[in-house]
């Protein structure tokens, strides 16, 4: 048996993992339906897709940092449950990967609306882009909500996919060393993981700009729900075995 | 399957469950005790019934409008599943009797589904009046239908055997889209003012259909060519069936069928 305290930190990574998720999703620009028509500014899918997307690259990028350090301290003939798997790289890890992921579909996908659809990128939440300062409202098309991906999002989406990124290791890294079995720590994480989305994107109910969206405000319901729904998966992650 | 038309959900939450249950438990019970994994193919037909009942929960709970579309209530579903799922097989087998896991998966999926519900209406405020029960019969059902599955890929319930046979293998990641498919895509393709429950739940039967197709691919390279091919027949052939009642009943509800033909030639 796993000694307590070492359980209780592992329950409070999954938390934090878990919050991260749910916090991270905030920061995507999801535009959903009407994004995919040009007419909202944001990625043109759902919440859980993108969510999903980052934190499974996320959990990928994770998982293979591990393996590297377990081949590597196997490779060092240091004894399986001695090998020290640091956290830190785990996560930059983790993080780096889903960034990476959520950077190149927001980019193609820019490509898509700058060359194919035509559409000037403009927000319609705020006057001026924060970042780079240019004036939105005379690019904003009349009957939509912004097109396209203007730089805040893009900014905030790297952020979002970071954190989602972020999260997905904080929940790989405690199970893989709980149960020793890299495939059914990962489907664990995707549980884990797609329940915070959803919850999140429920919250937002189903588009968001990013952080100077006024719906990003909303963000403390989705922390006090994901927190109460990380507790009760943590809870049964801990007891779970790798099956020998 | 006319009684699919206007059977009340509680009704078709009973049949959900206790199709499911049983089956799964006729399909361990006839495997271990013949010695054999032919009947590996019930876990898939068990499936059916949780399938059914999820679909029927999606319906319910995405007409009140979620705001972010339904595949992420059926996603909620398999993730709210797989947990419950592992954590019961695990606990049954800590317990050392195997056959206690689908009590316990139903047990957790139940009271967790419940409260995702509550932290719904209280937390997110959605206000839904059937968001705690639509949510604990979601992860029940995806609990249920992914625990039959994974029975009819590996041929018994006990979680080292499901482990290898079915997560070290990546098939769980197919029967966890295939999985999603059946449960979020019939209300996904019937959604609309004619939306009706016989069709829609057609439409789920028939994505089980295809979900046991691909289980009974799985099951050749686990379990060995008979217990396979039953399940890809047997698929197939429900599948093919329901397929073709869903064409019926598209061709009632619609106003018209009409034949476009092909793109008519270019005009200069």
């Amino acid at each position: 048996m796993i000694d307590t305290t070492i359980t209780i930190v592992y329950i409070l990574e999954i938390l934090v993992g878990g919050l991260l998720v749910g916090i991270g999703v905030h920061f995507v620009p999801v535009g959903g339906a009407p994004a995919a028509m040009a007419q909202a500014a944001g990625i043109g899918t759902g919440t859980v897709q993108l969510a999903a997307g980052s934190g499974l690259t996320g959990l990928l990028a994770a998982g293979l940092m591990m393996e590297a350090m377990r081949l590597s301290g196997l490779a060092n003939h240091i004894p399986a449950g001695e090998i020290d798997y640091n956290i830190w790289l785990v996560l930059a890890s983790g993080a780096v990967g889903a960034g990476i992921m959520m950077g190149s579909t927001m980019l193609t996908g820019s490509w898509i609306y700058a060359y194919a659809v035509g559409a000037p990128f403009a927000s319609a939440k705020v006057n001026y882009d924060p970042i780079t300062g240019f004036s939105q409202p005379p690019y904003v098309a009349p009957g939509t909500v912004g097109q396209g991906i203007p730089t805040i999002c893009f900014v905030s989406g790297l952020i979002g996919g970071m954190m989602g990124g972020l999260g997905g290791a904080m929940i790989y890294y405690p199970l893989y060393l709980i149960n020793g079995n890299a495939a059914l720590s990962a489907m664990f994480a995707i549980g884990i993981f797609l329940v915070n989305a959803v919850i999140a994107s429920w919250n937002i109910q189903g588009t968001i700009e990013g952080f100077h969206d006024p719906k990003f405000k909303k963000w403390p319901f989705a922390f006090k729900a994901c927190a109460i729904a990380s507790i009760l998966l943590a809870l049964a992650s801990v007891m779970i075995t790798g099956g020998a | 399957m006319a009684f699919l038309s206007d059977m009340d959900p509680k009704k078709l939450r009973l049949y959900g469950l206790v199709g499911s249950v049983v089956g799964i438990y006729l399909g361990a019970i006839l495997n271990s005790a013949l010695n054999t994994n032919v009947f590996s193919f019930i876990g898939a037909i068990a499936a059916i019934f949780a399938v059914i009942m999820g679909a029927n929960a999606v319906r319910r709970v995405c007409a009140y409008g979620i705001g972010t579309g339904v595949p992420s209530i059926g996603m909620l579903a398999l993730g709210m599943g797989i947990i419950a799922v592992m954590f019961g097989l695990s606990m049954a087998e800590t317990l050392g009797s195997v056959l206690l896991g689908p009590i316990i998966i139903l047990i957790y999926a139940g009271i967790f589904g419940y409260i995702i519900g509550v932290i719904a209406n209280k937390v997110i405020k959605f206000n839904i009046p059937i968001m705690e029960e639509g949510n604990a019969d979601l992860s029940m059902a995806g609990a249920m239908a992914l625990l039959g599955w994974s029975f009819a890929i590996s041929g018994t319930l006990g979680y080292v055997d499901i482990l290898k046979d079915v997560l070290m293998t990546g098939y769980i990641a197919i029967i966890f889209i295939a999985g999603g498919l059946a449960i979020l895509h019939p209300f996904n393709a019937n959604l609309g003012p004619d939306e009706k429950q016989d069709r829609t739940l057609v439409n789920a039967v028939m994505c089980s259909g295809i979900a046991m197709i691909a289980t009974g691919i799985a099951a050749l390279m686990t379990q060995g060519l008979a217990p396979g091919l039953l399940q890809l027949v047997i698929g197939f052939a429900i599948w093919f069936y329901f397929f073709k009642m869903y064409y019926r009943l598209v061709k009632r509800d619609a106003s018209a069928v009409v034949g476009t033909g092909l793109l008519p030639p270019t005009v200069q």
